[in-house]
């Protein structure tokens, strides 16, 4: 009875498995087999067709355009963003999890709601704060914003993560002589390494492709992200989809090349999380 | 850590002083030597600045599909070689992300020196918050203004002042027509909607789609409306509306919205049509694969197709004009569409407004009309000859044309232009009556206009 | 006594210092960036202003008494609390089984891990590009999936009000199921390794240990996963806007949607604010209450 209730959910997960492999490939092969077809061919052979031959005009044109530029702006402003983010969640998840004082839920309750906000409400009064502080126009100008409204949800996403470090390992260190600095330090940061991987993972991809900021917060080309330069090709009456897909793989590369070497550091962090757990 | 940040606005502070310092040396009062004599708005007058003296402009613009952006650069390095204390900064950028863009631009008063737009409306709206300079005077010299078609200059009137000069294209809506599908089944261009409608009948029978449409765009649907208005109450009908003197209630908006759901219920449009992207070429993907033989689309829709489907496009794409009503009042040369599509203003607040003025107008001097031409664009000045027999049939419908309506969601304001975009959609999607459409319009427009 | 007493309130006090120290990064960022730009928003919500004149004509309560009874305001937000409860229906036992199965697997599965992330690698602009032409009822590959059953092809998914929303939701959960699939994984694989082990022993099987054993031990990760989904679905934009820009006939409206609408496609700013302003109390109370709920029971 139980054996074939069993079998019932691998089969289900099995299938799962390879469904899941399909949809979520399905639309990569989509992107990259694209970007290797001319404009026309798409618009006849059908979306989901192989590309008659391998047509690399695309890439070329876009690697022509300053796509080296952009791929600098963007990392560099990915990076920056990503170090204030990990570390100003990391402070803050600490005292939300492990402290007992008196502001504790108010507090969290505020960066709670900080989630809540739309983009879109801040741009007006960003844009002006950005001006006033002369960053316009420069890819400095990008930074506060990507840390702040990406803060919140990792804040959320780390204190809910330390909170299931068990209790005994720090008592342990107190009854030591840890300090509640010491403690941060050497017990809790290096445990908190898998939740921080996942967020690098989804912070840098977010902030990868953002595009609103990038967009009402520079202008020149010198200081424009990737995700700026696939609107470039999307043109008023017409657009070239062959040529965006071009863009939207080269853009996506870096991702998925961090993601693939991530990928093992983060399964070891995850490990170290586990076994000294 | 900290550095980092020190670091990060150390060298925001030193590009920032660089600029002010930049922008120290041309912000000196001119001495207005201009021949401004009867200068009707002050801004105008006093912001020339002095021969000499290095002017920095900064110029946005949407056309990013080649050559559009080159001819632009151009006509820019032409400008700065003629005129050397001058250097323009040119931005292009994407429709969507420009309208966002050039708001929040506009709200903090930091908009660029020259920037485009598509008159009607949103330019009302710019003009009455004393956003864009007045070009009347400029236009006026060497009577400059009698340059481009007067159908043009009008698009750019607002008060009888002159705010803006036409540029790019003229764009009229017609039907674009596959010829061998019409010679398939023994099909004559239609001249009035009843021949029209026998056409479609025809086609269907054999299987194919009469129209091909694709309508999330909204103001692609809005086409067939705003002939139909046309056809049937005249330009009159939507004027009168528009101008407050008449009604959105009028029987022609009915009527109109009548022949659209009669028409979607016979199924002479492709399925589907309301969650299509005409952005993204899916009513042109059903032309291409034979399964459409007709559009209603913008007169742009030529050098579309001829950039992504050359043979097809030379060998098989007519076009004719919309159809005339049965006992209509409008009259059947009458056309919809644009003269100019994209016009450029100078910003109210610009150092030197002379200076934008004249970089403008070289942005449509003789080479640079020349290579819209030669682009399949058809410029809103006078004396352009095309070769292309098909865009020849476009500036033809034109020139014989008693009207240009300007399309509604440009027209209008754009808090009523979003109605008219909506309800429009919702008359194709069989969602509301016309009678209830008429009803929304008219709600905002009293709202908007205040009567 | 006196010394206990004392030493407590020493305690307090560093902790107290402790925590300010800690938390003084995160509420700059969050003042600067976000409280600010909120208040401002409220301020323009006070005023009629078009966003592009220079002079905001203060109106007082007007755009919120028109916001009460704007029956597209209404709409959007029950649009986006069927988005909410889609996305966590489906969005979270998905994720939670790949989890499962990618930590079963171990570093063999490391390929299918990498293909399961990839829609959260792709930009919104780029989903929104390929869900359209999956969804062309001529050309989709939806419509041909049908035809190969035997149906009569041409599925209208985006074009159909009733239906667009569904059409819509389904690829937000595509998008992000992967990243739900990580943080479960993040949590499975920091469960010890001697829960693991002991139920081994005691003979229970792959599934039986996921049951009993991992789930319930999940329990915190699982709850914060439905906040997350709560919060970003209640505040949702982007594919939104890039495929139907929420229409047909304001069927995919969102609260989001219609605030951009209002503020840049419209020109009505001080509206549009507005409608920001109103979809935060919204979004901030929802949230405030879920945590309640879900703490209260957790405390109980």
């Amino acid at each position: 009875m139980t054996r074939k209730k069993i079998s019932i959910g691998k089969t289900f997960v099995a299938i799962l498995a390879l469904a899941w492999l399909v949809i979520a490939g399905a639309p990569f092969y989509f992107m990259v087999a694209s970007a290797f077809k001319e404009q026309f061919e798409i618009l006849t052979t059908g979306v989901f067709a192989l590309p008659k031959g391998i047509y690399f005009d695309n890439f070329a044109g876009v690697i022509k355009s300053q796509f080296y530029k952009y791929l600098m702006n963007s990392t560099f402003v990915v990076a920056v963003s990503l170090v204030l983010i990990l570390v100003t969640a990391l402070c803050a998840a600490y005292p939300f999890s492990r402290f007992r004082f008196k502001f504790n839920k108010p507090l969290f309750g505020l960066v709670v709601a900080a989630m809540a906000v739309p983009i879109h409400v801040t741009l007006i009064p960003v844009f002006q704060l950005t001006q006033k502080i002369h960053l316009y126009d420069t890819i400095f100008a990008l930074i506060g914003p990507y840390t702040a409204f990406n803060l919140p949800i990792s804040v959320f996403i780390l204190t809910s993560f330390m909170a299931e470090i068990p209790k005994e390992l720090e008592e342990s260190a107190e009854i030591d002589g840890c300090g509640k600095y010491r403690t941060f330090f050497h017990i809790i940061a290096p445990l908190s390494k898998p939740g921080l991987a996942t967020l690098a993972i989804y912070n840098a991809v977010n902030m990868w492709n953002e595009f609103s900021f990038a967009l009402v917060l520079t202008q020149s080309a010198k200081s424009r992200t990737l995700p700026l330069s696939i609107w470039e090709f999307q043109g008023q009456y017409n657009s070239n989809i062959p040529m965006i897909m071009a863009v939207l793989t080269l853009c996506a590369l870096p991702m998925i090349v961090a993601f693939a070497i991530g990928q093992d550091k983060l399964i070891k962090g995850m490990m170290a999380g586990a076994v000294k757990g | 850590m900290k550095k980092a940040i020190s670091k990060a606005l150390a060298a925001g502070l030193a590009i920032a002083m660089t600029l002010s310092i930049a922008a120290c040396g041309s912000a000196k009062p001119s001495d207005s030597s201009s021949s401004t004599g009867a200068a009707p708005s002050s801004t105008a007058a006093d912001s020339s600045a002095p021969a000499g003296e290095p002017v920095k402009l900064t110029l946005w613009h949407i056309q990013t599909t080649e050559p559009m952006p080159t001819i632009i650069k151009d006509s820019m390095d032409r400008f700065t070689k003629d005129n050397p204390n001058y250097t323009v900064e040119v931005s292009p950028m994407q429709n969507d992300a420009f309208k966002t863009k050039i708001a929040i631009a506009a709200s903090s008063d930091q908009m660029p020196d020259i920037f485009p737009h598509w008159s009607g409306g949103p330019m009302n709206t710019y003009i009455d918050s004393q956003k864009i300079a007045d070009l009347t005077t400029y236009m006026g010299e060497n009577n400059y203004k009698d340059r481009f078609l007067p159908a043009a200059v009008n698009q750019a009137t607002y008060k009888d002042k002159i705010w803006a000069v036409p540029v790019e294209n003229i764009a009229v809506a017609m039907f674009f027509y596959n010829k061998d599908l019409f010679a398939k089944f023994n099909l004559q261009v239609p001249k009035t909607i009843t021949e029209l409608e026998a056409v479609c009948d025809t086609l269907k029978k054999n299987g194919i789609i009469p129209f091909s449409l694709a309508n999330k765009t909204q103001w692609t649907g809005s086409m067939y409306y705003m002939y139909l208005v046309d056809r049937f109450g005249g330009a009159e009908a939507f004027n009168a509306a528009a101008q407050r003197t008449g009604s959105f209630e009028n029987e022609a908006f009915t009527q109109a919205g009548n022949k659209i759901q009669e028409w979607v219920k016979k199924d002479y449009f492709n399925k589907g049509f309301n969650g299509l992207d005409e952005d993204s070429g899916q009513s042109r993907t059903l032309l291409y694969s034979e399964k459409a033989a007709m559009t209603l689309m913008g007169s742009w829709f030529l050098s579309t197709a001829a950039g992504e489907n050359k043979e097809f496009t030379e060998k098989k794409i007519g076009s004719f004009a919309f159809p005339a009503a049965d006992g209509g009042k409008g009259d059947p040369n009458s056309v919809v569409g644009t003269v100019g599509d994209n016009f450029y203003s100078v910003a109210a607040n610009s150092k030197d407004v002379a200076g934008a003025f004249k970089a403008i107008t070289y942005l449509i001097d003789d080479t640079a009309v020349q290579k819209r031409v030669e682009a399949g664009r058809v410029p809103p000045v006078k004396g352009v000859k095309v070769s292309d027999p098909l865009l020849q049939d476009v500036l033809n419908a034109v020139e014989k044309a008693p009207s240009v309506q300007l399309w509604y969601d440009q027209y209008l304001p754009a808090d009523v232009a979003q109605v008219h975009k909506d309800t429009s959609q919702a008359i194709f999607g069989l969602a509301k009556t016309p009678e209830d459409v008429n009803k929304e319009m008219e709600a905002a427009a009293k709202k908007a206009f205040g009567k | 006594m006196q010394n206990t007493k004392s030493l407590l309130s020493y305690r307090k006090r560093s902790t107290a210092i402790a925590a300010t120290v800690f938390l003084i990064p995160v509420f700059f960022f969050i003042l600067v960036f976000i409280l600010y730009p909120i208040f401002n928003s409220f301020w323009l919500s006070l005023h009629d202003w078009n966003g592009i004149s220079s002079n905001k004509a203060f109106s007082g309560l007007d755009n919120w008494k028109t916001l009460v009874t704007d029956v597209v305001f209404y709409k959007s937000f029950l649009n986006n609390i069927l988005i909410v409860i889609l996305s966590i229906a489906i969005q979270l036992p998905i994720a939670m089984a790949l989890a499962f199965l990618l930590d079963s697997g171990g570093k063999k599965l490391n390929f299918l891990k990498m293909v399961y992330f990839l829609p959260m690698l792709m930009s919104s602009v780029a989903v929104g590009f390929l869900f359209k032409y999956t969804y062309d009822p001529q050309f989709g590959l939806i419509s041909a999936v049908s035809t190969m059953l035997g149906g009569e092809g041409m599925v209208d998914l985006l074009g159909n009000p009733k239906i667009a929303i569904y059409a819509v939701i389904m690829v937000i959960c595509w998008q992000f199921i992967p990243f739900y699939m990580v943080y479960f994984l993040a949590a499975l694989s920091s469960l010890p390794v001697e829960i693991y082990e002991a139920s081994v022993i005691d003979g229970a099987t792959h599934g039986q240990y996921f049951w009993r054993v991992a789930l319930p031990c999940m329990k915190g990760s699982i709850k914060s996963a439905a906040v997350l989904s709560l919060v970003g679905s209640l505040k949702y934009f982007d594919l939104i806007y890039v495929m139907t820009q929420g229409g047909p006939n304001g069927a995919t409206e969102l609260m989001a949607t219609y605030m951009y609408k209002n503020a840049f496609q419209t020109m009505k700013m001080g509206y549009g604010s507005t409608v920001a302003s109103g979809m935060f109390i919204v979004i901030t109370l929802i949230s405030l209450l879920t945590l309640r709920a879900l703490n209260g029971k957790e405390e109980a």
